[in-house]
């Protein structure tokens, strides 16, 4: 099956505007997809044979943009189908993929700690890379205002 | 029920453990000998390198991703420059490809002898431990003499190599070569002959080829399963798109077949460097690459020693990338230890644990945040904190 076919199916199975593709290379197209579409279309990527889950990219959109990025990469032999699902850093929710994909799991704890992005479902919480007396009120990955490990006041 | 479970111990193993070459920290739950359920806890050599790529150049990031890992230094460097050339839109000198896969396969070399090495060691096998290791040293000499590094090569510069390839290389090479594909072959017959090594490794921590897709594995893990997945065949990039490899995968799914697995892959190394090293193309080695990089977006994979390497690297337009996120083979690797060593010996775990080839440092890329402040220990504060802690008799100050 190739990528087209893929984004052919899945503009079946949902309706049109549910997920807006966009190619950005040759081998890769980008999904953007509601949150409340993420678990079904999932669903779908994982039912076709030998394609399968490759990471989970966070990524926040900048200290003055209010959203957070998760990127969920799928392959397919040469092809790369991303969804991106994009979320408030207010309420920082997503569904977890964890029922369909078990193998997600580390993957959104690595995230989860990372990005403060609440996996919810995901079935293990606890931390994985950061270490345990790390203060969970803050975030490594974001952008506010941390740089090279300095704070905005420079104190390091 | 309630007995049983009175009866169980914890036992832990790490973050420091004879058992373990790289700091990592599990928990197993053990009832009498045989494991009931295991846990594990990363982050030991975690450095925070993909923060700290966002506060680099896009050129003095190549030397920090190329200290990722010790072992496949080359490939991280590799699929950073790929990602990178792409989004700048720069095309490599065909020479410079080449080198780069060249390099990317005696590096792939490196890393089974030395896996070979450790686990054997594992197994109690020392003899094989040695002589792997002895022969792992004549991979070391061809990256040095190549590079002039026997760990982190830097080879890669984006848009080409630093190095190239002259005749005495090639000779050096192709004599090392001949010389590991007779040791290689010798070791394929220890390892599916030798009836003690087999006690340790026939038939232990099976994993099928359902149980391998549904726990996402990679590399040769995978492929010891009869999981047809290897990205210099399934997405070629350098040299693979002009020269084809051939894939090999084994269907046990047991610790022997995993040994069996990165022994052909050596052997298909060998040659497969030999052929690139008749095909070398003539030409330049480098390109210029803007210092500037476009705003954009990329997904770069490559086939590391241990399995599937990805970057996704997302440029700002300046000269420093936006994010860089790295997925390695040991994260899809590891969690099926967990997994796999339920029902077994715990003298059987270091082995299983091994079998994944897994890397640390790899998965592991510190920061500490207390309140509301950073506090970052710098190399100096570390080797200050070093001498009043052995100054206290251990103390913790």
């Amino acid at each position: 099956m190739t990528i087209r076919n893929i984004e052919n199916l899945l503009k079946e199975i949902l309706s049109d505007d549910a997920v807006k593709w966009h190619s950005l290379e040759d081998n890769r197209v980008d999904g953007i997809v509601p949150a409340g579409f993420l678990v079904p279309v999932v669903d779908v990527l994982n039912s076709i044979d030998d394609s399968y889950l490759v990471a989970i990219t966070g990524l926040d959109n900048g200290r003055d943009d209010p959203t957070l990025d998760v990127l969920y990469h799928f392959c397919l032999a040469a092809d790369v189908i991303t969804l991106r699902v994009t979320i408030n850093k207010e309420c920082p929710d997503i569904d977890s993929i964890c029922s369909i994909i078990p193998y997600a799991s580390p993957l959104e704890r690595e995230t989860q700690e990372m990005f403060g992005i609440n996996f919810i479902g995901t079935p293990d919480t606890s931390l994985l890379f950061l270490p345990d007396e790390q203060d969970m009120t803050c975030y490594p990955l974001r952008k506010d205002g941390l740089v090279n490990g300095v704070n905005d006041n420079g104190n390091g | 029920m309630a007995t049983d479970e009175k009866k169980r111990f914890i036992v832990p193993i790490g973050p420091q453990h004879p058992a373990l070459k790289e700091p990592g920290h599990f928990a197993f739950e053990v009832d009498g000998e045989v494991v009931k359920s295991a846990t594990m806890r990363l982050g030991y050599a975690h450095r925070g390198i993909e923060k700290a790529t966002e506060s680099r150049t896009w050129v003095q990031n190549l030397y920090l991703l190329e200290r990722v890992c010790g072992i496949c230094s080359h490939i991280h460097s590799t699929a950073y420059c790929l990602g990178v050339e792409r989004l700048a839109g720069v095309t490599v000198p065909p020479r410079a490809r080449y080198i780069r896969t060249i390099v990317a396969e005696i590096e792939r070399l490196h890393s089974h002898f030395l896996w070979l090495g450790v686990a054997a060691h594992e197994a109690g096998f020392d003899t094989l431990f040695m002589y792997s290791w002895r022969d792992r040293e004549t991979v070391m000499d061809m990256l040095e003499t190549l590079t002039g590094n026997r760990v982190n090569y830097s080879l890669n510069v984006l848009g080409g190599v630093k190095y190239d390839i002259e005749p005495e290389h090639d000779t050096q090479i192709r004599e090392g070569l001949f010389y590991l594909t007779d040791r290689i072959h010798r070791y394929i017959d220890v390892v599916t002959h030798d009836t003690l090594f087999l006690k340790r490794t026939d038939g232990i921590a099976i994993t099928t080829l359902d149980d391998a897709l549904s726990a996402g594995l990679t590399g040769p893990t995978a492929r010891a399963s009869g999981v047809q997945r290897d990205i210099r065949c399934d997405a070629p990039y350098l040299a693979y798109c002009d020269v084809p490899l051939q894939i090999t995968t084994e269907t046990d799914g047991d610790l022997k077949a995993r040994f069996v697995i990165r022994l052909h892959e050596m052997l298909e190394s060998c040659r497969y460097i030999e052929v690139l090293l008749d095909k070398l193309p003539e030409g330049d080695l480098t390109t210029r690459m803007p210092r500037r990089i476009k705003a954009g977006e990329t997904i770069s994979r490559v086939e590391a020693p241990r399995g599937e390497l990805f970057y996704f690297i997302k440029s700002n337009g300046s000269d420093t990338p936006e994010r860089i996120h790295i997925k390695t083979p040991t994260l899809a690797n590891i969690a099926s230890v967990a997994q796999l060593v339920i029902g077994q010996y715990l003298a059987d775990v270091p082995l299983i644990l091994i079998g994944i080839d897994p890397c640390f440092s790899c998965n592991d890329r510190m920061v500490i945040r207390q309140n509301d402040t950073w506090d970052v220990w710098d190399g100096e504060r570390l080797r200050q904190y070093g001498i009043q802690y052995y100054a206290s008799g251990g103390e913790s100050c």
